[in-house]
């Protein structure tokens, strides 16, 4: 290092400072103007970016897409599904429509009272599960917390379907004050759509809050809303639970969302 | 459908929110916070009083289902034990049993003895550090060190059994991932013995003392109907009165051939929440002796799986008793080696709906042994 | 490249030391010299062997072996030394070092571990140095929109107050206090009554919200307990009369006040651990609610400064505790009486035979010397103890009730959880101000039935 070159930079030193301040405002202010955008476009950019994929996966899943319906539906799914715990697969495709009692006893009752609006998922010993329509999700949550003894909700549980443009969303209710309903764990499940570039709160992806029945199911439902983007109308705070304030992504556990390093 | 179901508790005279603006100091409790662990808990003070609380978990959230979703059954046991380490086999044996009903295969007589005694030791290990965590936070030092010391015995245990001193990884779809040592039933014997003299003299030093009795009896108390309709569990909910444990009501692997007695306090008061788990710690005692007893001596420990096991396209939902209350693991499988969807239900999370409930209209001094004594582990909750 | 002084210059250098060498003597010339000059002619120097001593003639001595136990003799004496050395700041550092050794190892056996253990090689018995140093060696952090004036000033103010109580503690007979005040257990009360001052303008001072309501904790606590700290105390000045701390310890040369008041024994002892922050009232520090309370701002030697002054005070509380309960230094004398001659010229051995054969000069027995005249009164039966031996039996009987006091406020730390806030307040203003009055009324009625006081049977 010569010794013009220290006096080149030493003079220029009050220069560069000024300078590098200036710089510095004008990077802060890009990167907040950059998370400001990021904040607005970022979902869309993203969910654009992973869309080819999802695209491609489609044909490769179409078997899955034909089954799926196929669980939710009961008839079909049922004599798979009703074996006891520990028996193997094997022994129940043998078997022959053996529904456990109790549990078809209240599942009748909800799919009577609600024809056509309701079906039966699955009816397993301990497990039930009733689909419901989106629209209904109020009223048979008023029927069950009236006439059933399930008195509190354990999770719910957001499941994305992006083959069928739809997100699941699951309640799983539980019995605490009937001793006999004690085992039983009802599923009460609904869909509601799927937006390929999600805006929380603001898109079709809304679903009416159980909270006022359930309202075990609040942290549950902010849970699901920042994690799939399921917006709960008439949920007290729908805010952020476990994400931070300022998170600016697809919801996480959307199947477009990639892990990274995966 | 706007107004609020559970009505907000009856504050002191003078104490309405919407007067005293002007009075009230947000304070942030956590996470950088002696009394937190890894949570905020954003509390509003009127004077000595908590007029508003807003828990605010997350800062520990490694999206455990998300990247459940990626890995396949065999490899999701390791992760999935991570939201407790303390607790690492109840975490885990939700998840397991599930991933046997979806794979359809049958665990031997003696792994199921060898799950419930791990399992149950993992309990006390649990309890013990919560309740070094609850001595500590009411400022009763010798009551941080007395468990954390006598937590020892058992790790060492457990390291004798799985290898590990706090992540066993141990439970494993079909059975165990080793078999106990050789002379693993006196040993144990002789450890829980003397654990369970030890935990008995807690009550001289904690349990009957009279301060700890004056402060945290009637404060935080949370009645049956509230405690039902929150969803609360495990000793929070035991503590109001609800007699409901998993091992009885919905008993897995060979709980039913156990004689388990569950442990009820009806005044559902902090002090009743914080002496459940030491009953329960009793309780796994009694289990472990029993256990040991009816334990098959020698037999198979682990049915084979094949490698790279598919689950059938099916959903479960299974559920354990861990140490702080109902696990749930809830696995929706598309008959791909890994699940389609996995949800952790866990009791953490369901009893954090309790706090601000509780902590509204409570005295400032009272935070720590309302939070704490909901049973509370941060990471859990985050998952 | 780098070096560390780049524009070193050796000529700038030198420059820089004789200017400063040049503005030193300068100012010692100006100011120094006339300042100790000043300080020097209104000192009350001592007369040793007849001598004045003077500042040139202290030096001389210093190196003259036989006037070297005389100057040391006139030191100790000396009010400088009182203050800071025997009963003073010195001798209660010494005792509050000690009470944070045996703190720690006592709580930790208390709770089956073992404590400090590897530095000093004995059981940890330089541990409570190493952090001394390591407080020292830290950065003191302020916090930005704190009130720096105040902020800087609490430590020291909390420390200079500590150290002030202690200086109205009497330890032995003969005067061995800094402040020998006839209203002694006045000006205690005036010294405690600063605590929460220094408080709750340290706590508001730092401009933070946990030392805010730690200050008010403290406040709150400290002004409720300093009423019942006073009045039960009060039972004591009844029966003896004086205010004067000394003549209470005098007052107990019999038996000790506990015996008639242990109702005010333990509502004192009670508000001591109140007034100390000791752990079942430790609200103020409360760990897990305000993160470390009014503390919460304190970094390096601040915090260190005030661990320090509540460590003196402890001592001090204590110390106060045995003189109007335990009855001070008063105790059976065991210090032999010491003959002028042993200690001047040495105590001969003898052999089987009754000759001596040899003298053994005890290096710190010359300092314990008691005035001649005393030891021809006593041999003459006219005084029954000599100064030295009340001095050397009265400052041990005192320290090992002040230890054992120190014990039992100690004790609950690992024994009780903290309390709250409302139990305090109630346990101050209903239950201890009631029992100290009822302890008033005992000693009103000892008094009025005639069993203690002037003309009583006692």
């Amino acid at each position: 290092m010569s010794k013009s070159e220290k006096k080149v930079t030493s003079k220029d030193e009050d220069k560069k400072k000024s300078d590098e301040k200036a710089i510095g405002d004008a990077i802060i202010a890009a990167a907040n103007a950059r998370r400001e955008e990021l904040a607005k476009e970022a979902l869309a950019t993203r969910s654009n970016k992973t869309l080819p994929k999802v695209v491609k996966e489609k044909p490769k899943e179409e078997k899955p897409k034909e089954s799926k319906p196929k669980e939710e539906k009961p008839k079909e799914s049922k004599p798979k599904e009703e074996k006891p715990k520990a028996a193997p697969p094997s022994k129940t495709d043998t078997e022959e429509e053996s529904l456990p009692e109790f549990e078809k006893s209240f599942v009748d009752k909800i799919s009577s009272q609600f024809t056509g609006d309701v079906e039966v998922g699955y009816i397993k010993e301990n497990r039930t599960r009733v689909n419901v329509k989106k629209e209904k999700i109020l009223e048979v949550a008023q029927f069950i917390k009236d006439n059933l003894p399930f008195d509190h909700a354990e999770s719910v549980t957001g499941v994305d379907f992006p083959e069928d443009k739809e997100i699941g969303v699951v309640y799983h209710l539980g019995s605490y004050t009937d001793p006999t309903y004690s085992k039983q764990v009802l599923a009460l499940a609904t869909r509601v759509p799927r937006e390929e570039n999600p805006n929380p709160g603001n898109d079709s992806t809304k679903l009416p809050s159980l909270r006022d029945m359930f309202y075990s199911v609040e942290f549950h439902e902010r849970e699901v809303f920042e994690m799939l983007g399921v917006y709960f109308e008439s949920h007290p705070d729908n805010r952020r639970l476990l994400l931070p304030e300022d998170w600016a992504d697809l919801p996480p556990l959307r199947k477009d969302f990639r892990n990274k390093g995966r | 459908m706007a107004e609020q179901v559970i009505p907000t508790k009856k504050m002191p005279p003078g104490l309405q929110v919407e007067n005293v603006d002007d009075r009230i100091m947000t304070l942030n409790v956590g996470p950088q916070h002696p009394g937190s662990g890894h949570m905020r808990i954003i509390v509003k003070i009127d004077g000595d009083y908590i007029v508003d609380a807003d828990p605010d978990p997350g800062y520990v959230h490694r999206g455990e289902e998300k990247m459940a979703e990626s890995r396949n059954y065999i490899t999701n046991i390791p992760h999935l034990e991570r939201p407790v380490i303390h607790d690492s086999c109840n975490i885990l044996y939700p998840y397991v049993l599930g991933v046997e009903d979806l794979v359809g295969i049958e665990v031997p007589e003696r792994a199921k003895y060898v799950r419930v005694i791990a399992a149950e030791l993992n309990r006390c290990i649990y309890i013990q550090y919560w309740l070094a965590i609850y001595g500590i936070f009411l400022g009763h030092s010798t009551m941080f060190m007395w468990p954390a010391g006598d937590r020892e015995l058992l790790i060492d245990l457990m390291e004798k059994i799985t290898g590990a001193r706090v992540t066993h990884a141990y439970f494993i779809p079909g059975g165990v991932r080793n078999d106990v040592p050789a002379n693993f039933e006196d040993v144990c014997l002789r450890q829980v013995n003397y654990f369970e003299k030890r935990i008995k003299e807690y009550a001289d030093i904690f349990y009957d003392n009279p301060i700890l009795k004056a402060r945290t009896e009637d404060t935080g108390v949370l009645s049956r109907e509230d405690a039902i309709r929150l969803g609360t569990t495990g000793s929070v909910l035991r503590a109001s009165g609800v007699d409901y444990d998993l091992r009885i009501k919905e008993p897995y692997d060979v709980y039913d051939e156990l004689d388990v007695h569950t442990n009820v306090l009806k005044s559902g008061d902090s002090y009743a929440r914080s002496k459940i788990p030491w009953l329960d710690m009793l309780e796994s005692c009694n289990i472990i002796r029993q256990a040991l007893e009816k334990m098959p001596k020698s037999g198979s420990i682990r049915t084979k799986l094949k490698p790279n096991p598919k689950g059938r396209e099916d959903e479960v939902y299974r559920r354990v008793e861990s140490g702080r209350g109902s696990a749930g693991c809830h696995i929706i499988s598309r008959g791909k080696p890994e699940p389609y969807r996995l949800k952790l239900s866990v009791s953490s999370f369901r009893n954090l709906i309790a706090l601000p409930y509780l902590l509204k209209g409570e005295k400032l001094g009272n935070m720590p042994a309302v939070y704490w004594s909901l049973n509370y582990w941060p990471v859990e909750a985050d998952r | 490249m780098s070096v560390i002084a780049p524009k070193f210059r050796l000529g700038y250098f030198l420059k820089g030391i004789f200017d400063n060498a040049f503005w030193i003597l300068t100012i010692v010339t100006l100011a120094g010299i006339p300042a100790i000059q000043i300080v020097l002619f209104y000192l009350e120097l001592p007369v040793i062997d007849g001598e004045l001593l003077t500042a040139f003639l202290a030096f001389t001595w210093l190196f003259n072996p036989t006037m070297q136990v005389p100057l040391i003799k006139a030191l100790i004496y000396s009010d400088l030394f009182r203050i800071v050395a025997f009963p003073g700041f010195g001798f209660a550092a010494l005792i509050a070092a000690g009470t944070i050794f045996v703190e720690r190892k006592m709580l930790a056996k208390l709770q089956l571990r073992v404590g400090p253990f590897y530095c000093g090689k004995v059981e940890g018995i330089l541990q409570l140095a190493g952090d001394g140093l390591k407080l020292i060696s830290k950065e003191i952090i302020i916090p930005a929109k704190a009130d720096k004036p105040l902020f800087w000033a609490a430590p020291v103010l909390f420390v200079g107050t500590a150290a002030a109580f202690v200086a109205l503690i009497p330890v032995a007979p003969g005067g061995w206090v800094v402040a020998d005040l006839d209203v002694g257990l006045l000006a205690v009360f005036a010294v405690i009554g600063f605590f929460p001052i220094i408080t709750i303008l340290s706590a508001w001072s730092a401009n933070s919200k946990f030392p805010f309501i730690g200050g008010i904790r403290a406040l709150h606590q400290m002004v409720s307990f300093e009423i019942p700290l006073i009045l039960s105390l009060l039972g004591v000045v009844i029966l003896t009369g004086t205010l004067n701390l000394s003549e209470i310890v005098e007052s107990q040369s019999s038996f000790p006040w506990i015996i008639f008041m242990p109702i005010g024994a333990i509502v004192f002892f009670t508000t001591m651990l109140a007034e100390l922050e000791r752990i079942p009232f430790d609200l103020p520090e409360a760990e897990s609610e305000i993160v470390a309370g009014w503390l919460t701002e304190f970094s390096g030697m601040m915090y260190g400064l005030v661990q320090l002054g509540s460590y003196l005070k402890l001592y001090a509380f204590a110390a106060l505790f045995v003189i109007i309960f335990l009855g001070g230094w008063t105790g059976p004398v065991f210090w032999p009486p010491l003959e002028t001659e042993l200690i001047t010229e040495g105590i001969p051995i003898p052999n089987y035979a009754g000759d001596p054969i040899l003298t053994v000069n005890a290096p710190g027995l010359p300092l314990l010397d008691q005035d001649p005249n005393e030891w021809v009164l006593q041999q003459q039966g006219e005084l029954q103890y000599t100064s030295g031996q009340l001095l050397v039996s009265g400052v041990i009987w005192f320290v090992l009730k002040t230890v054992g006091v120190i014990f039992f406020i100690l004790l609950p730390r690992g024994v009780f959880p903290r309390i709250r806030l409302d139990m305090l307040l109630h346990i101050g203003w209903y239950k201890l101000i009631g029992l100290s009055f009822v302890n008033i009324f005992i000693a009103l009625g000892l008094v009025y039935a005639g069993v203690i006081g002037p003309g009583g049977i006692l």
